[in-house]
């Protein structure tokens, strides 16, 4: 179970077209990933699961309004999304809405769950189902070209955060130089100073005093009575 | 009679209004720190008004607020000249209190010369932007001219059409060289002198009158 709304715990399977204009039950646009493989974590599901499972007694009456929604999703799509999505459906309206729940399938839910051993059978066809609906909808939406760029990033990203010696200096520089063109005087030290003479230039604003915190004194155009900008 | 006279008068007004009596050129005396603005701004108004513009000093950023210098009467073949003087702080990028304490300065000091040296660098790029109608811009000729403030300088003066003047100062100095300067800023006219010694101060002040008259 992939995808879940961060607001109301709504879980959407991966491949999934409804979330992508919000969550239908609370209209909410943030949710979170999770992977088939990160479920499988213990330690997740030992954090996750055991609120859930404190949740679990009282699930008929909250259980009502995402059975409900997610009947009407089933609807809603088309038969062949339905195939695919089924397992993954029928989960969600079995069990409590709380993706939390859903991740503890293994081990927590089993005791929720009427069919256990059905239930695991149905984990592995889902896994599988649920990489061939990732790979169609990614396929349906992103180039060739998009994917690359994305693991390119993704790459460039990993190697930068441990090996922070090559790449840093580069973003400090950049930062400096950013500092030298937007600022007109950067305070280095008390008593020591770097000024970009075309921003001050440019400000019709006169910096009549500054202050070693940073602050500086400026007369402002409209007391100079002159209306010429 | 009466009539003649105030006609005569009025012309005379005109032609006054004419040679900027009324309304004179304000010249701004530009240039790196330690060029010798002041010592120029005070020989020119010492020589043509009696006062002094500014204490002058070898150590930078001497003078750190700018000062004016008002109905300077320059005479130049026959003709007058009245340019208002305004010797403007040292222009730099990088202002270090550090550069003080050389000169016998106690550190509390040096920060303060250096914070006001830095409003001083402000207000001249103020007054370069809204009040002043033509630069004389003073170098030092023993130091190199191609550097980040004199090219930045130049070209906002020249950016604003402003009418302006290179001075390679320090000709008395052993390690003058007016050529380097004529060559950094080859679309001015570059004019030597010594402002501390008074050298070639006569041909300065034609290219004044020539130039703000």
């Amino acid at each position: 179970m992939p995808h879940q709304c961060t607001s109301c715990g709504r879980t959407f399977p991966d491949g999934s077209k409804e979330m992508l204009s919000g969550c239908p039950d609370c209209g909410g646009n943030k949710f979170q990933f999770k992977p088939a493989g990160a479920t499988e974590d213990p330690a997740v599901d030992d954090d996750a699961g055991s609120p859930s499972a404190a949740a679990d007694p009282s699930p008929s009456t909250s259980e009502d309004g995402p059975a409900s929604t997610s009947d009407e999703r089933a609807t809603d799509s088309t038969p062949d999304e339905r195939a695919a999505d089924s397992t993954p459906d029928e989960r969600a309206a079995d069990q409590t809405p709380s993706e939390s729940a859903d991740a503890t399938h293994s081990d927590d839910a089993a005791s929720a769950d009427p069919s256990p051993e059905t239930d695991g059978t149905e984990q592995i066809a889902d896994r599988s189902d649920e990489d061939t609906a990732q790979a169609s909808a990614r396929s349906e939406v992103v180039s060739p070209d998009e994917l690359d760029r994305a693991s390119r990033e993704v790459e460039g990203a990993e190697t930068s955060s441990p090996a922070d010696a090559e790449p840093q200096p580069g973003i400090d520089a950049l930062r400096d130089e950013l500092n030298d063109q937007f600022e007109s005087i950067r305070i280095v030290s008390p008593g020591q100073y770097e000024l970009n003479l075309m921003e001050l230039y440019d400000r019709q604003e006169y910096i009549i005093s500054l202050q070693e915190d940073g602050r500086y004194v400026i007369e402002m155009p409209d007391a100079w009575g002159i209306q010429d900008e | 009679m009466g009539l003649l006279t105030n006609l005569r008068d009025s012309i005379s007004r005109v032609t006054d209004g004419l040679f900027a009596a009324d309304d004179p050129k304000r010249i701004g005396i530009y240039g790196p720190p330690n060029a010798g603005k002041t010592t120029l701004a005070n020989r020119i108004a010492r020589d043509w008004t009696g006062d002094a513009v500014g204490p002058e000093s070898h150590i930078p950023h001497e003078t750190r607020r700018a000062r004016r210098k008002e109905g300077v009467e320059i005479e130049r073949n026959g003709r007058t000249v009245t340019i208002d003087i305004v010797d403007t702080p040292g222009v730099t990028t990088k202002v270090d209190y550090k550069e003080f304490l050389d000169h016998d300065m106690e550190k509390d000091d040096a920060v303060r010369r250096s914070r006001e040296a830095t409003e001083g660098v402000a207000e001249a790029m103020h007054w370069l932007r809204e009040d002043v109608d033509g630069v004389i811009y003073v170098l030092d000729s023993t130091t190199d001219p191609f550097t980040q403030v004199n090219t930045m300088l130049i070209g906002i003066i020249e950016s604003q059409d402003l009418p302006a003047l290179i001075l390679a100062n320090k000709t008395d100095l052993p390690g003058s060289d007016v050529q380097q300067i004529a060559n950094a800023f080859p679309q001015h006219e570059t004019i030597p002198l010594s402002a501390l010694e008074g050298d070639n101060m006569d041909e300065v002040y034609t290219k004044i009158a020539e130039y703000f008259g």
